[in-house]
């Protein structure tokens, strides 16, 4: 059965202890010896400063920048100075714009004078004998000397009939209406006649013959200072215009003439030589002629396009108007390059073709134009038939005609003072003188002198007395007369009233 | 603009503003008719000034109005400064 048993123990080893004791090594190291040094700095002076940074207003910045580049510094004391006078200046003003305290106020410090009335009649004896007639009158620029030439306006022929140019001075105590102070005998027809703009002695002319001269009146010897000659350059027939042009340099003039040859020369005057030397020429051509839209155009009879008048714009240095025995009614450029289409007849100067706009034509020879004084755009152009047309140099077409008389109508020119008055000489022998103003076909005034057969050829105004008015007739006499003073007196609107005019639309 | 005031008034042609030796310093116009201007009106006001005083010694020239046919000129005078007013009161 169960009997009690006794067992031998058994015993394990550790491995663990044994294991460590196993294996062991051991290692060891050393750095080098570390090498160090020591020095010493010292700072001899101190500052101490710091900045910072301010929000910015970009707008005021920019502002000032403007402002400061484009003014001066300001005058001092100006700004205070406005502020204390304007307050009273504003209300001055306008306490002026709405008062009538001056309405229809007239302070007159010259003579009212209400009529014209006829001042001297002026007479050559020698040339009336001959029944001559005054060809062209013309006042010198210092307002006091009239001088006139005689010839024929009825001449169809080459004559050799000596005429003259007489001068004479109304401001003189001793003034002898039929005695000239001064007589230039010339050996034809005298056909034009202009009066140097600064020089009182100098008086240009042009003759029957086609010759241009200047006459020299402070001469006591020889009173010709120039004169062109039959040369290649000069004109083959009458010169019916001679105008004084301003040349390129300051204070210099040089004579533009026209004749019925179709030629408009420009000459300067070499006084030392006598003679003239040509500057430009130009010739008028009828197939170089612009034409504008309601020209018809016969294409028969001569060539050329005869010069009956000639007008220079005293607003715009390089346009003049010409006027044609035609009819025709141009606007020329004196730059105009293009050659002219006239075979060369050994010229010193190339022809040149100078038209550039054509207005409507005219049924016959255009006598006269003037441009207006006033008015950068306005001329008035005159001839055969009876009337005066008003045109703007923009249209082809007149902006008024108005009827002056029945007859021919031989010169119209603008008054130097009054914008909107103008005056005609015509072949019934008056002189009518026109103001726009008053919205009435009939003249403002009428110059009538000496008979009713004799035609009034040609006048002038004087610029420097503007009530002087001279006027000549085929009867010989040369009429100065005065002129009332509503015709001489510039109203405050009349600028703004030819204005209106200058800016109407032609139908 | 100082004077802008003062242009925008009605019928204001042209406004010159000088100094006491009559030597323009602002001007509104072209400078030929600004030169003239100042140097008449300068006289002008001048004499108009030595006339108020003669006349009372206590008094003295507040302003000059000049009118003409074709326009008013008005003048301000002061001590360093004049203010020329050019005006057409009809326009």
């Amino acid at each position: 059965m169960f009997t009690d048993e006794v067992l031998d123990s058994v015993s394990v080893q550790s491995l663990w202890r044994k294991s460590q004791q196993a294996a062991q090594e051991s290692k060891g190291c050393q750095t080098r010896v570390v090498h160090s040094a020591e020095a010493v700095v010292q700072t001899v002076s101190t500052t101490i400063s710091s900045t910072q940074t301010e929000p910015q207003d970009q707008e005021t910045e920019q502002l000032l920048l403007l402002l400061q580049k484009r003014d001066e510094p300001e005058p001092p004391g100006l700004r205070d100075f406005l502020q204390r006078v304007e307050g009273l200046v504003i209300r001055e003003l306008v306490k002026n714009a709405k008062s009538h305290a001056f309405d229809g106020l007239l302070v007159n410090w010259e003579d009212y004078s209400q009529r014209v009335s006829c001042l001297h009649c002026l007479q050559h004896p020698s040339a009336q004998e001959r029944g001559l007639h005054v060809t062209s009158v013309s006042w010198s620029c210092t307002g006091s000397v009239i001088a006139c030439a005689y010839g024929r306006i009825d001449d169809g022929d080459w004559s050799t009939e000596r005429s003259c140019v007489c001068t004479w001075n109304l401001n003189r105590r001793g003034l002898h209406t039929k005695q000239a102070d001064l007589v230039i005998d010339v050996p034809t027809a005298v056909t034009a006649l202009c009066c140097h703009p600064n020089q009182p002695a100098l008086i240009a002319g042009g003759l029957y013959s086609g010759e241009v001269v200047v006459w020299d009146t402070s001469r006591t010897q020889d009173p010709i200072l120039a004169q062109t000659g039959m040369s290649a350059d000069s004109h083959r027939e009458p010169v019916y215009q001679v105008a004084w042009v301003p040349l390129q340099r300051k204070g210099e003039f040089g004579v533009l003439s026209a004749s019925s040859g179709g030629r408009v020369l420009l000459w300067t005057v070499d006084s030392d030589q006598g003679r003239f030397v040509l500057n430009a020429a130009y010739a008028l051509v009828r197939q170089q002629v612009p034409h504008s839209s309601s020209a018809r155009f016969k294409a028969c009879g001569s060539n050329t396009v005869g010069v009956t008048s000639l007008a220079l714009s005293p607003w715009d240095p390089d346009t003049f108007l010409v006027g044609s025995e035609g009819g025709l009614l141009l606007r020329c450029s004196f730059s105009s390059q293009t050659p002219a289409a006239v075979p060369s007849e050994g010229q010193s100067v190339t022809l040149r073709a100078p038209a550039v706009f054509s207005f409507r034509p005219r049924s016959g020879p255009v006598h006269s134009i003037h441009c207006s004084p006033f008015h950068r755009n306005l001329f008035v152009s005159a001839g055969t038939d009876g009337q005066v047309h008003l045109h703007s140099l923009l249209q082809p077409n007149p902006l008024v005609s108005l009827r002056v008389s029945d007859s021919y109508v031989f010169q119209v020119q603008w008054s130097p003072t009054r914008p909107l008055v103008f005056a005609a000489a015509t072949g019934q022998g008056e002189v009518q003188i026109f103001d726009l103003g008053r919205r009435s076909p009939k003249a403002a005034a009428t110059i009538v002198q000496g008979d009713a057969g004799q035609a009034a050829t040609c006048f002038d105004f004087n610029c420097q007395n503007p009530h002087l008015l001279a006027v000549g007739k085929t009867d010989g006499t040369v009429g100065i007369w005065q002129l009332s003073t509503d015709l001489t007196e510039q109203s405050s609107r009349e600028s703004s009233q030819l204005e209106q005019i200058a800016n109407q639309v032609a139908e | 603009m100082l004077t802008r005031r003062i242009q925008g008034q009605k019928g204001v042609q042209g406004i010159i503003i000088v100094n006491s030796e009559g030597i323009p310093v602002k001007t509104t116009l072209d400078n030929s008719s600004t030169v003239q201007y100042a140097g008449l009106i300068h006289q002008l006001v001048m004499k108009a000034r030595s006339t108020v005083r003669d006349i009372d010694p206590q008094n003295d020239l507040t302003f000059l109005r000049v009118r003409s046919k074709k326009n008013e000129i008005m003048i301000a005078p002061d001590k360093d400064y004049f203010l020329i007013v050019i005006q057409n009161p009809s326009d």
